[in-house]
């Protein structure tokens, strides 16, 4: 009854501490950067002046949720008095869908309090809860029309599109009646997440039958899967490409009548080689999972990937990226080096994908 | 009419309700999760239906989320998230009231 | 005041924006429930908690107790809308927080009125009290609790007080002595009630009974509660004596007699009664009641 909701802030070390601790006797005890920065408001309750509840909000994502049980008047009230404020802070912000990463443990507590299960692993889980949800992302999506026979389907980042996308795009191309192309969503890249949509758009134009779709909340970088809660973090990895792997499974691909996915042989990523074995256990058999020998350069010795491009770029190395991109994608870099180099310059990181 | 924007209103505590409409195109369709019985379900929609008809809604997702409130619980978060969705929460429909 | 003086032992502050707490309010007992639309609910929360107010006094059955609503504040975005919505819904009581002049009261009397029009409300039947919670309140008391015919009390609300006099709260009171005096005066010269703030500390039993035995020695009508298990201290506190019970049995009698006998002059023991003495006894068989320490036909009973 004396519960009161009150801002705790990262910058005050006295409260961050004592936030820190808290969670750490509910078994919560990673907090690295990458979750860390993340987090836009993190919130708690206070019984007197005492710590009883705390959860954060980052984007679209809740995370950081820890409730004591200690002293609670009846079982519960805390986490769905937690969860309203953080609910309604959010609302403030125009934001009306939340995301969970968390135990299995706590799926019920989530459900109780209208979240649904979107994915799960043995170490982690994922929910939902509000609007727009995953409903209403896969009703944007165009369906196949009657008499489609196959259909293929192609996840890229494409930071930017290269030949080496339009090739795979192209082999799923002809062995489909219709691909779907999903570009991943998140705005982290070199190329922004509208430049890198517009680039594999105009890639794939010459064939006819690729839908281009923009992944939405529900195609996005596994890595950014929040992973606090997982203290082995052998499992991390693991728990990461096998939700990602079973949302595209059980959810993306039943409603649109996705049978095969096709990805580029991984010979120099151990991470993304880690996501390709994951998508092998996890989709077949009931989605063909097709591994395509990545394309060389014309020198025969080295793969093409964007990742070569980006560092083109950075080193204004004309002739390098001009003969790995399409044409389309050749226009746009030279039409917005400048800006692009700025980027590069003000700190973006072009290493990653 | 038509809601102006995605609102919600009530709380998921005890003896409350939680109420969220969106833009629909479908009519009234309603996503309820109840923590009582589901022979209530039917109660909780035509406490807010009625609502809805009062202020004119006819296409409208509505997702609840109850917690064992009362009928005039209901009615009151219904109006407040109406209200909000139709971005006129300083000119409350009194004769709704 | 034309209305019957009642028993404002205990006001309990109810959160209007919770459900459970709103719907139970009736079952403590309370002389008075007060809802609150103003600190006790956030500001994105304001328009629901009054449509829960107003829905839970259309349709919960809160027995004998009297209804108080704290509405916003005059120079808030929601003043007028709780005015309508409580007037609208039949509320006993209106409280504005933070008065510090007679003008703010005659400023809601106003609107009150309107609404009382606007929605078919019998107009004069919406009852007013100011709660005092600075120090410029507190010098303009008197007119405050003059400024309209609806007023019913004026309250002393002691943290943002303390606040604007540059002190805080302690223990024993003496930051409030000279506030209380004079909500206690202007209250009773302008014939209304008094009410003492409330005290915070749930865990201090002693500290809120020491409390609640200094403002009822004072002559304070009540005090504010925050919590129902303070509800029965504060009735402890207030109940009469037993010579205290029987001496107001005595005056009653003595009234009944003048009215069998058609005399205009009540006399007891060879003395008249004036009128004081008939109020005190009167609200002592009201407390004596309150705290069933008789029976039906009046007799004492034995605890």
């Amino acid at each position: 009854m004396t519960n009161t909701v009150q801002d705790i802030h990262m910058s005050n070390v006295t409260q961050k501490k004592n936030w820190q601790a808290f969670l750490s006797k509910l078994g919560i005890t990673k907090f690295n950067d990458q979750e860390l920065d993340a987090i836009e408001q993190t919130i708690g309750i206070y019984d007197d002046e005492q710590l009883v509840a705390t959860g954060s909000i980052a984007g679209n994502i809740i995370k950081y949720v820890g409730v004591c049980a200690i002293g609670e008047t009846s079982k519960g009230a805390r986490f769905n008095q937690l969860m309203t404020a953080l609910e309604n802070r959010m609302a403030l912000l125009e934001r009306f869908h939340q995301f969970v990463y968390t135990k299995p443990l706590y799926v019920q507590s989530f459900e109780h309090v209208g979240f649904k299960l979107l994915a799960d692993s043995s170490a982690g889980v994922l929910l939902e809860k509000g609007s727009p949800d995953v409903q209403n992302f896969l009703n944007a999506i165009p369906k196949a029309l009657q008499g489609v026979q196959t259909i293929g389907s192609v996840v890229v980042n494409a930071n930017p599109f290269t030949i080496g996308h339009q090739y795979l795009i192209e082999k799923a191309a002809n062995e489909n009646d219709l691909v779907y192309v999903f570009v991943v969503n998140q705005d982290v890249s070199l190329f922004r997440t509208a430049e890198r949509f517009d680039l594999v758009k105009q890639g794939v134009k010459n064939f006819k039958n690729v839908i281009v779709v923009a992944g939405g909340d529900y195609i996005i970088s596994y890595l950014t899967f929040p992973s606090y809660f997982i203290t082995n973090t052998q499992q991390v990895i693991n728990y990461q490409t096998t939700i990602d792997a079973r949302i595209f499974k059980n959810i993306i691909a039943p409603a649109l009548a996705i049978q095969r996915r096709y990805v580029g042989s991984e010979p120099l990523s151990h991470t993304t080689n880690l996501y390709n074995q994951t998508l092998v256990r996890e989709l077949e058999p009931e989605i063909k999972l097709i591994i395509v020998p990545r394309i060389a350069q014309d020198n025969q010795t080295e793969i093409v990937s964007a990742r070569k491009v980006r560092q083109a770029i950075a080193e204004n190395d004309f002739e390098a990226w001009s003969e790995i991109v399409p044409e389309t994608t050749k226009k746009f870099i030279n039409q917005h080096l400048a800006e692009l180099q700025m980027r590069i310059r003000k700190g973006q990181k072009i290493n990653g994908n | 009419m038509e809601i102006k924007k995605t609102a919600i209103a009530g709380t998921l505590e005890s003896s409350d309700v939680q109420i969220m409409l969106t833009q629909g195109t479908d009519g009234i369709v309603f996503d309820l999760v109840s923590d009582v019985a589901k022979q209530f379900d039917d109660a909780i929609k035509q406490t807010i239906n009625q609502v809805l008809s009062e202020y004119g809604i006819q296409n409208v997702i509505v997702k609840v989320v109850d917690k064992g409130a009362l009928d005039m619980v209901i009615k009151a978060r219904t109006v407040a998230v109406v209200q909000r969705a139709l971005d006129t929460v300083g000119e409350p429909k009194w004769e709704v009231l | 005041m034309a209305i019957e003086e009642k028993l404002r032992r205990t006001m309990m502050f109810v959160p209007g924006n919770n459900p459970a707490m709103v719907k139970d309010a009736g079952i403590f007992g309370a002389d008075s429930i007060m809802f609150d639309l103003e600190d006790a609910v956030s500001l994105s929360e304001k328009d629901a908690a009054r449509y829960l107010v107003y829905e839970a006094l259309k349709t919960v059955d809160y027995g004998r107790s009297e209804l108080v609503v704290r509405i916003n504040g005059l120079d808030t975005p929601f003043y007028h809308n709780d005015i309508k919505a409580m007037v609208k819904a039949g509320i006993d009581v209106i409280r504005l927080p933070k008065v510090e002049t007679a003008d703010m009261i005659r400023n809601l009397e106003k609107l009150v009125v309107e609404a009382e029009i606007e929605f078919g409300r019998e107009v004069g039947t919406t009852h007013l009290m100011a709660a005092i919670e600075s120090a410029r309140g507190v010098v303009n008391a008197n007119e405050i609790a003059q400024a309209s015919k609806r007023m019913i009390g004026i309250a002393l609300s002691a943290e943002d007080y303390t606040t604007d006099m540059k002190t805080h709260r302690y223990p024993d009171g003496q930051e409030l002595l000279y506030a209380r005096n004079v909500i206690l005066h202007a209250a009773r010269a302008a014939g209304i009630a008094a009410f003492d703030t409330v005290f915070t500390n749930l865990n201090d039993e002693a500290g809120f009974k020491r409390e609640t035995e200094l403002i009822h020695q004072l002559g304070f009508d009540g005090k504010s509660l925050i919590n129902p298990r303070q509800i029965d201290l504060v009735n402890q506190v207030y109940q009469p004596l037993k010579k205290e019970i029987i001496t107001a049995q005595n005056v009653i009698a003595a009234i009944e007699d003048a009215k069998q006998k058609g005399s205009g002059v009540i006399s007891m023991n060879g003395q008249m009664v004036d009128r004081p003495v008939v109020l005190r006894a009167e609200r002592v068989m009201r407390l004596a009641k309150a705290n069933n320490l008789v029976d039906e036909e009046g007799n004492y009973i034995e605890k």
